[in-house]
């Protein structure tokens, strides 16, 4: 017994390590370092709230973060209204043989590189590219684009975590037993009430997983703004990433991180509860 | 339920659409002749000369692989031990771990990054290979162990109660009756860490040595710079590519019934 015990310590000992060095040791140096003011990393810096005092105070914090969060917001509303009928479709109404295909090229652009998704779609946006002549035939100016607006890096971000929110609704929707949505069916149930009776509250496990799986990543992005979003594109993740590689004040990157946590955690749970409720109440 | 779906087939159309005509208008680019993009199309394929006649980004494609390879190989073999470790520990354990595991998935990669970059600097390590590779070790483990634990609670343990009773050490009933059972998952698994690793731009970003540019690095600084044709044909192939893999993954057994997630 001992020596099983001993053996399952030994099996845990590389990932466990690998966890405590590499996820909550950075965590708690990042928390350390944004107790200091401007760039001296040492044990022995004098430690203070400075940092957050002057976010608090300097009033881009709120503004940048209110934007991230409107940002990743709509694009998970957008995700979750066309990722509901696509994974319904694919689990419930499109034919055995042609289910596999479908799903396996929805699983392509998310394999495919991050960077190489957004460059498709700049190309895709481009002064004088497809989209802008195709709208200069119908009296738009070719030459000028929606490039470089947040609207563009709305549309870059959508088309990156749209796969993930149907591969998400689409796992917990193969769960549902098809004799359930006839049972609702024969008791009158329209499609509405189909929808908000069954569907939802037995997809609702999917739905959570894939709203945190776009909503976070989405909030804390930057390289689609960085790229596209052009002047006036500036989000958390973006201003976060200039005290790092531009203006380096690594204290206050530091704090802005601990802040844009604290945040995301705040708005997980929030999300989590309303789900569960809502879901919870219609079962 | 064989109906007519008009509503659901006119989303899934618009979705599909929405998803590959990026992708096929790159395509598309990639053989025209148009140093901009633009039209009218003339076909040509010196986008594909070029590309692997120039330096920048055939160098950076290999450091990538080599490195993408390097990291799965190693987490592959600690996420198959993690997963073995976490089916003999107890439930209590197991979900703390679990727990913990899928933080590295959800803290946003940008968090990750900037706190590796400030341990590492903390230590001394700062920006290095060995700091890339331990960063991006951290985000593809949790992948790894994802496909590979499931797959090993739904093998059936008699078996290996078997081969240790006629007389296999632990490490031959591993190898000849455990890890054949869960190949499909660990190969999967070790598709997926690959991918993640290949094209995790973030982690690199903070972490990779000054000077040294992987795959995604390279495309975002030419990307930065302006229209460059020769990325249309890097795309095109690296879409090929992406989609050989996931026929791959499929056959493994691991693409439609069950999720990726």
């Amino acid at each position: 017994m001992t020596k099983s015990k001993l053996s399952t310590w030994l099996l845990m000992l590389p990932s466990t390590g690998m966890l405590a060095l590499l996820v909550v040791a950075p965590l708690a140096v990042l928390v350390f370092a944004s107790l200091i003011q401007g760039n001296n990393l040492a044990l022995d810096a004098a430690l203070s709230l400075g940092n957050y005092a002057t976010i608090l105070e300097k009033g881009l914090f709120f503004p940048l973060m209110g934007k991230s969060l409107a940002m990743a917001g709509s694009v998970t509303a957008a995700c979750i209204l066309l990722a509901y009928p696509t994974a319904y479709g694919l689990a419930k109404c499109v034919g055995e043989k042609h289910r596999n295909l479908l799903v396996v090229l929805i699983i392509i652009p998310f394999f495919t590189s991050q960077l190489l998704l957004i460059y498709s779609m700049m190309v895709l946006l481009q002064a004088n590219g497809p989209v802008m002549s195709l709208l200069g035939l119908f009296g738009r100016n070719a030459s000028t684009s929606i490039l470089y607006t947040n609207f563009a890096v709305f549309l870059i971000l959508l088309y990156e975590f749209l796969p993930y929110m149907v591969l998400c609704l689409y796992s917990s929707m193969c769960k549902i037993e098809d004799n359930q949505l006839y049972a609702a069916q024969v008791m009158g149930a329209g499609k509405a009430r189909r929808f908000l009776d069954v569907i939802f509250p037995l997809s609702s496990p999917g739905l959570l997983s894939g709203i945190i799986i776009v909503f976070v990543p989405a909030a804390g992005s930057f390289v689609e703004a960085n790229l596209a979003g052009g002047t006036n594109g500036m989000l958390i993740g973006s201003y976060i990433d200039t005290n790092f590689s531009v203006s380096l004040n690594i204290g206050r990157g530091c704090a802005l991180c601990v802040l844009f946590l604290l945040v995301l955690c705040v708005i997980t749970l929030i999300i989590n509860a309303v789900i569960r409720g809502v879901a919870g109440r219609r079962l | 339920m064989k109906k007519r779906y008009p509503f659901i087939r006119a989303v899934m159309i618009v979705v599909y659409a929405f998803i590959f005509l990026p992708i096929f208008i790159v395509a598309l680019m990639s053989f025209n002749a148009s140093q901009y993009g633009t039209f009218p199309f003339v076909f040509s394929t010196k986008w594909y000369v070029r590309l692997f006649t120039g330096a920048s980004l055939g160098g950076a494609t290999w450091l990538s692989i080599w490195f993408s390879l390097l990291v799965t190989l190693t987490m592959v073999v600690v996420g198959v031990m993690t997963s073995l470790g976490l089916k003999r520990s107890n439930a209590k354990f197991a979900k703390v771990f679990s727990a913990l595991l899928n933080m590295g998935v959800i803290i946003p990669w940008l968090v990750l990054g900037v706190a590796l970059l400030m341990i590492f600097n903390f230590i001394g390590l700062g920006r290095s290979y060995l700091g890339m590779y331990l960063g991006n070790s951290i985000c593809v483990l949790p992948y790894v162990v994802l496909l590979v634990y499931p797959a090993l609670c739904e093998l059936n343990d008699n078996l290996e109660f078997a081969a240790r009773a006629m007389g296999a050490s632990p490490l031959r009933a591993f190898f000849t009756v455990v890890l054949p059972g869960i190949f499909p998952a660990v190969a999967a698994g070790g598709l997926m860490a690959f991918m993640v690793c290949f094209n995790n731009f973030v982690i690199q970003y903070y972490l990779a040595p000054f000077g040294v540019r992987t795959l995604p690095l390279e495309i975002y600084n030419m990307v930065r710079v302006g229209y460059k044709p020769d990325i249309n044909a890097l795309a095109t192939i690296m879409v090929l590519v992406s989609t050989a893999l996931v026929y791959l993954v499929n056959k493994l057994g691991y693409g439609s019934k069950r999720s990726l997630l």
